[in-house]
């Protein structure tokens, strides 16, 4: 019921990978493998999309910092938008919100990402 | 005067029986009316308590069954956790996850920091040689359990 879905689009240069249903202790691994896999892929742009999660524990915020980490030492970017009601109060509960590049909207990470790159 | 409903649960200390204590806590919110934000942060709670008996309360490698109970309160919900692991009190155990400054912060500890700030009592007694840790969240039941009154 409300397993996690990973679902993954493309707009120009940014992969666009929109997480939904709930992101938890047996699922957080499958979140971590596949923003692992397309960072090694050579993806230089990814943002996540968060709209449609229920809710994510620790396990989930730690794929998220581990992804982070592993995207800046491939000197790619990695962005999340879209957290809406519990979701954003939750990582406002961890101290998060200023850990991540995080969006309001896709429209919004999307200029962002897709703009030109700093000289 | 209203009734209490609990429901245990016996699992194994393996992550993928993490599955049974969600649905049945999902089950439970839909039986009893219990508001989505509420339920949301319920779940999140169990799941971070839950794991942690799972990954750290027995390191021989065998294979062990504890107990959950989830008790719906007509004005919380209670969710209580009995293992016969390796003593450990994770109310009083401060697990800072900060950063050292201009770090990237690992969330060692994040999961208890949470549960403080998701439920409005987190306790726990060691008894007879079992942890037992209580999770308590006051929040609106529906009609379900004033239809048990007696």
């Amino acid at each position: 019921m409300n397993a996690l879905t990973i679902g993954q689009t493309r707009a120009g240069s940014v992969c666009i990978v929109t997480l939904s249903g709930r992101i938890d202790s047996t699922s957080a691994s499958d979140v971590m493998a596949e923003l692992k896999r397309l960072i090694s892929s050579g993806e230089k742009s990814i943002l996540v999309d968060l709209g449609a999660v229920l809710y994510l524990t620790s396990a989930a915020f730690r794929a998220l910092l581990v992804a982070t980490d592993e995207a800046e030492r491939k000197a790619a970017k990695l962005a999340l938008c879209n957290l809406a009601g519990h979701v954003r109060e939750l990582f406002e509960m961890g101290g998060l919100l200023d850990v991540f590049a995080i969006h309001n909207s896709r429209e919004e990470a999307l200029k962002q990402l897709a703009g030109p790159r700093a000289p | 005067m209203r009734m209490a409903h609990a429901v245990d649960v016996r699992i194994r200390n393996d992550i993928s029986d993490m599955g049974i204590v969600r649905d049945t806590l999902d089950n439970l919110a839909r039986e009893f009316r219990i508001p989505g934000r509420a339920l949301a942060q319920l779940q999140v709670a169990l799941d971070e308590a839950v794991s942690n008996v799972i990954k750290y309360s027995w390191d021989d490698g065998g294979q062990h069954e504890f107990l959950v109970r989830i008790t719906v309160q007509p004005d919380r919900v209670d969710l209580e956790i009995f293992d016969d692991g390796r003593e450990f009190d994770p109310v009083t155990t401060l697990l800072p996850h900060h950063a050292p400054q201009g770090r990237r912060p690992r969330p060692g500890g994040l999961g208890i920091h949470l549960i403080n700030k998701l439920v409005d009592r987190f306790a726990y007694e060691r008894i007879d040689g079992r942890n037992h840790t209580t999770l308590s969240k006051t929040c609106e039941v529906g009609i379900a359990v004033q239809r048990s009154e007696k």
